[in-house]
This record gives C-alpha cells, sequence and structure tokens, in this order.
C-alpha cells in the first residue's frame, strides 16, 4: 500500500484511483476504519420489544442486534465459537435463544452460550460455556439509531458523531423522535463503498445532470434543479464537513421539495406546523435545517436524504461492491398516513428501483470499474470545488460552505479517511470540540 | 383486491388468448414501447405491485407484507405513468445505449373470478437484462395479476411480483415485470 499521505493530498482535495481498486487498501479500511468506527445496525422502533432481533453487517461481519429482557440492545457476531457456524439465518424476528444448525449449541438473546447437546456425556461437564460466547459488540444508541463498534477504545457514540449530533438533532430531537420503516430494500451495486458515500455527503453538483431525467417526472419544487439552470451559490444552502468525518449539504426550504403534489402538500403543511416547536426547543438555526433538505452521511458508511427521507447503508463487499439497504425515515409523530405518503414516495424515488436512485447507479460503478485498468488506475481525482471558500461560523459546528454545490464535506471525508488510514489512536483524531476552541481563539 | 380468490380454470381457448396477450406485453417490453404498454395493456385503476419479502424461520408468525409495507414497487396508474415518461426523456444516461431486456414468460394458469370479465393469472417468469459490454444480470419470479376483458383484448388491472431472490444482483430494478 502506497503511504496514506499519498493516497489522499491537498487536505482532502486529490485522491489517488487505487483508493477505489486495491485488495491491500481495502483490507487496511477493515481494520482500521471497519474495525474501530461506530456501525449503524438498526433503530430501536425496528426491535421494540424483548427478543426482537435483526440480523445485519458490520463492515463483512454477519451480525445479530437484540432487545435484551432488561430493555437494553445487545449485538454479538453471527458465528459459533465452536466450528463457526452461522447461528442466525433469517433476517429479524423475535427469539428466546439461537441454536446452531451443526451440532445444536444454543446460546441466548445476550450471545452468551447456554446449552450444548450432551454436555454431561461428551463433554463430561467440563466445557466452560461461560468463556464460549458469541463475540459481543459495544452497542449505543443515539435518539433512538442504534450502532455498534468492535473497538473497546474508542469514545461515546455521541462523542464520535461530533459536530454532526447537533445538526442531526434537528429532525432526530423532534417531539416523539423518529423511526425507521423497514425491512430493508436490499441490492448489488458493483462499486465501491466510499462513491455513494461521497455522493451523498455532498454531491449537490450531479443532481441537476445525473437526475434531470427524474426530476422532470418529479415535478416538485426541486425540479428548477433540473439542467442546472437555477441555482444560486450565496443563498441556495449550505455544505457542512465535521472534523468527524460526517457531512451533508442542506437546501433551504427544500424539505418537501423532491415529493410532488398531494405529498408535498400535506409534508409542507406538517413542518409548518411543527417548525414553531423546533424553534423554541433548539433555536432558529435548527428550525432552518428541519425546514430543508440534506443529502449526508455517517462515516463511513451510513446515509440519508432528510426531507425525501430515504437512509441507506452501504455495505463494503470486497472494494469493489456493496450492498444497498435502503429504509424509510419518518417522524414517529406524523399522522399514519403521511408516513404512509413519506414511504410510498421513498421507495418510488430511492428504492431499488427509484426514479431517482437508478440514475446514480452507473455513475457509482463506473467510477469504480474503470480503475480496473492499471494505466487509468495511476492517475488521481479531483474534488477541489470550492476549495478555500470554508469559514468557521461561530454558531455552527463544523466547517462551513455556502451553496449546496461545492465539495467540501467529500474533502472532509477523505481528511478522516486518511487519519483512520494512518492508524492514528483516537486521542490524536480530529475533533469538533478543537474546531470549537478555534472559534473562540479567534 | 390481491387476493380476488381464484375459481375453476378458463377453457383451454381463453387459457390461449391469455397466453398471447402475455406474449404480447413482452414484445412491447423488450421492443422498449412502454407508452403503447401503458396506454392500452394497462388499467386506469392498476395496482402494481413488489413486496419486499423478509427471509424469516417457518415459526414466525408475522403477516405476509401489505401494500402498506416496504415494496420495490407499490404504484398506482399515474405513477407508472411517471416511470414510464421519465424512460421516454431522453435524459436516462444508463439507458443510452440501451440495454435489452428478455422475457421468458412460462407457467401459466388462468382462472375464473366472481366476476365475468376478470381473470386470475399466474405466470413464472425469467427476466434476462444486458447492457454495455458484458454486464448482465437476472430475475426470477412469479406473477399474480388481475386481468380484465376489454374489447379485443385484455387489461392489467392488478399484478403483484414475488422475486425469488431477498438481495437484488443488480444496480437497480427498473424494469416492467
Amino acid at each position: 500500500m502506497k503511504p496514506v499521505n499519498k493516497l489522499i493530498q491537498q487536505d482532502g482535495a486529490i485522491q489517488d484511483r487505487a483508493i477505489f481498486w486495491d485488495e491491500d487498501i481495502y483490507q487496511k479500511e477493515m481494520e482500521e476504519i471497519f474495525a474501530r468506527c461506530w456501525l449503524f445496525l438498526t433503530h430501536e422502533s425496528i426491535i421494540p420489544d424483548e427478543g426482537d432481533y435483526q440480523s445485519t453487517m458490520m463492515g463483512e461481519d454477519s451480525v445479530v442486534v437484540a432487545r435484551q429482557k432488561d430493555g437494553s440492545i445487545k449485538a454479538f457476531v453471527n458465528s459459533c465459537t465452536h466450528r463457526g457456524n452461522a447461528v442466525c439465518f433469517s433476517d429479524g424476528g423475535n427469539a428466546k435463544s439461537f441454536t446452531c444448525p451443526y451440532h445444536g449449541w444454543v446460546f441466548g438473546m445476550d450471545g452468551n452460550l447456554v446449552d450444548v447437546p450432551l454436555e454431561k456425556q461428551a463433554y463430561h461437564n467440563e466445557i466452560d460455556k461461560d468463556a464460549l460466547h458469541l463475540k459481543k459488540i459495544r452497542v449505543e444508541s443515539y435518539k433512538g439509531f442504534v450502532f455498534g463498534t468492535f473497538d473497546d477504545e474508542a469514545p461515546s457514540l455521541k462523542d464520535y458523531l461530533g459536530g454532526m449530533a447537533w445538526y442531526m438533532d434537528s429532525f432526530m430531537d423532534v417531539p416523539g423522535g423518529c423511526e425507521l420503516i423497514g425491512p430493508p430494500m436490499k441490492s448489488i451495486l458493483d462499486c465501491n463503498w466510499k462513491n455513494p458515500t461521497e455522493n451523498f455527503i455532498g454531491d449537490g453538483y450531479h443532481v441537476g445532470w445525473a437526475h434531470a431525467s427524474a426530476l422532470e417526472i418529479a415535478g416538485g419544487p426541486l425540479a428548477i434543479a433540473k439542467g442546472n439552470a437555477v441555482y444560486d451559490a450565496e443563498t441556495s444552502g449550505l455544505q457542512v464537513t465535521v472534523p468527524e468525518g460526517h457531512g451533508f449539504g442542506v437546501i433551504w426550504e427544500g424539505a418537501a421539495a423532491l415529493h410532488g403534489g398531494p405529498v408535498f402538500e400535506a409534508y409542507q403543511k406538517w413542518l409548518d406546523d411543527r417548525s414553531p416547536l423546533i424553534r423554541e426547543k433548539m433555536g432558529e438555526h435548527r428550525e432552518k435545517f428541519y425546514r430543508g433538505h440534506w443529502d449526508a452521511a455517517i462515516f463511513p458508511n451510513c446515509s440519508f436524504l432528510y426531507g425525501t427521507n430515504t437512509f441507506k447503508m452501504w455495505q463494503p463487499r470486497g472494494p469493489h461492491s456493496i450492498e444497498v439497504l435502503t429504509w424509510t425515515l419518518v417522524e414517529k409523530e406524523m399522522p399514519d398516513q403521511l408516513k404512509q405518503m413519506i414511504h410510498t414516495d421513498n421507495m418510488l424515488t430511492f428504492g431499488t428501483a427509484g426514479i431517482l436512485e437508478s440514475d446514480d447507479g452507473e455513475n457509482m460503478e463506473q467510477c469504480t470499474q474503470t480503475n480496473r485498468g492499471y494505466s487509468t488506475r495511476q492517475g488521481t481525482l479531483y474534488l477541489g470545488m470550492g476549495k478555500g471558500h470554508e469559514y468557521l461560523d461561530p454558531e455552527l459546528p463544523g466547517l462551513v460552505s455556502k451553496g449546496w454545490v461545492n465539495e467540501a464535506p467529500q474533502r472532509g471525508m477523505y481528511r478522516r479517511w486518511a487519519e483512520f488510514m494512518e492508524g492514528k489512536p483516537w486521542s490524536e483524531l480530529s475533533t469538533t470540540a478543537q474546531l470549537e476552541q478555534k472559534k473562540v481563539g479567534g | 383486491m390481491h387476493n380476488t380468490e381464484a375459481k375453476e380454470r378458463v377453457s383451454s381457448e381463453l387459457h390461449y388468448e391469455l397466453s398471447q396477450h402475455y406474449y404480447q406485453e413482452a414484445t412491447l417490453l423488450q421492443n422498449g414501447e412502454f407508452n403503447t404498454w401503458i396506454e392500452t395493456f394497462v388499467a386506469k385503476d392498476l395496482h402494481y405491485w413488489m413486496p419486499v419479502t423478509e427471509r424469516r424461520y417457518s415459526k414466525d408468525k408475522r403477516p405476509e407484507p401489505t401494500p402498506y409495507d416496504m415494496a420495490i414497487y407499490n404504484d398506482d396508474y399515474d405513477e407508472v405513468k411517471d416511470r414510464v415518461a421519465r424512460l421516454l426523456t431522453g435524459a436516462v444516461w444508463m439507458e443510452d445505449p440501451r440495454s435489452t431486456v428478455r422475457y421468458l414468460i412460462t407457467n401459466i394458469e388462468a382462472f375464473h373470478t366472481d366476476k365475468d370479465d376478470e381473470f386470475v393469472v399466474r405466470s413464472n417468469f425469467v427476466v434476462y437484462r444486458h447492457r454495455g459490454q458484458l454486464e448482465h444480470s437476472e430475475h426470477v419470479g412469479c406473477r399474480q395479476d388481475l386481468i380484465r376483458k376489454v374489447g379485443n383484448g385484455f387489461q392489467l388491472a392488478r399484478r403483484k411480483v414475488s422475486l425469488d431472490a431477498r438481495v437484488t444482483e443488480d444496480k437497480n430494478l427498473y424494469i416492467f415485470f
């Protein structure tokens, strides 16, 4: 592997193409990023009752996340400690235990080994069941969104989210909070996991061109972006990157803008009715973010569009393939009918057959697959749009840029990627708190 | 409407007519004649549905997905029409050059319903898609339709598409099944 300072240069603006292709870089990502970061698991609303569980992935590790008797949530690796077989084969459900189909070892919902066949006759009661639990995963929730990490040294989930948490509160911390509607759609995309992450974290640029066909059809207020005909860099929105690697772009007043007709009207009315509550609870800034449309990513592989309300996870499957999981994000206190309208629109626009999402698949895949060529792969890629125009805003966390078309969040993502890939301990990784000090110090 | 009860099997003559209708439909879709399809082969009260079905243990007694649950398609007539219109905007970059799609429709079983002019028709499909130089995918599943006799032909009023694969091995499912 090339040194990290060759892979990412100019403060994130230049990337070596090898980061989308090379197997040794990918394996290093598994070790330095996916085995260390907080990774999205599920939402508490999906596993509300004792024994409810979901199977999912953390990197390429199969895991199970389950609601415990005491109401807490635990997660463990889905691999028997006897000969390594998987112990859970369903997408989710409700269970009291999992029995490995190979030799019948039984694990509790906390991952502990509770029973083995022929314990007395064949093991002579000498098996140390306490030592043979499934590998346990650290779990924490933020406003109902459940994450796990393999790294005991990792900071709390809230500190990991850093400045992004302050922004996400504008919709995650509404009265009643948010929930996800599943089960997720799942599909395979032959791209590197970073391609869609960088697309969601800050790529306002592609919208007018890549989605020209869909914008013409969708008909909501965002349709004006078609063909880049209308864009005001000063007033249209903001891009934000926080040192923790997360980021987003926001289009002011755009939350409902991709929804057409009656859905737009119903959702806009909901936003209007709700806004005073947000302002009262979290201030004018957050009210403005609450009413905006976001494209966003939580580093490394979780993305969402707030407003359109698609919620995605990009599961790596080697350097050149991912599994895409898609849920719908809604506010818990929305009337069922509005939830259903938003859910239906999400399926229509950003699902597996989505009229917008279908435009992107080809771009994602080819951005990876062209690097198959040895000579192509020797080149670099450019994310310099708006570089040097980021600024510190005394009232907002992170680094801010004007307009929703620039590449500051992508640069932030690659700065963070480089920090992890250098193998820095958590104590040496950049934090929002450091930036906040800078603001105070001028 | 998706649980319209299938009664006795249709006559061989009607079965032949319905089979021909299905082959014609496949031909239109293969040839990219989406406007003709939506305007003549599809009823205005269409519900076009492809639910997401989880892998669950057999002891799991939760109900089957309904049209309120997660689905890859959950469209009324206007939504399918929008999907068709998008394909015809000239700005769908991944469809230029066009991909080829081939439909193999088999196991057509047709049944009468309570209504004289409506039939429940089940069929299996394999859909092959090829794009660019080497890209290809295949999708296998079955359809349960409510088909209505209209004039000399038939129109699709309900379609439930059940995919066999839990994880779609394709970049999208922007294909009419």
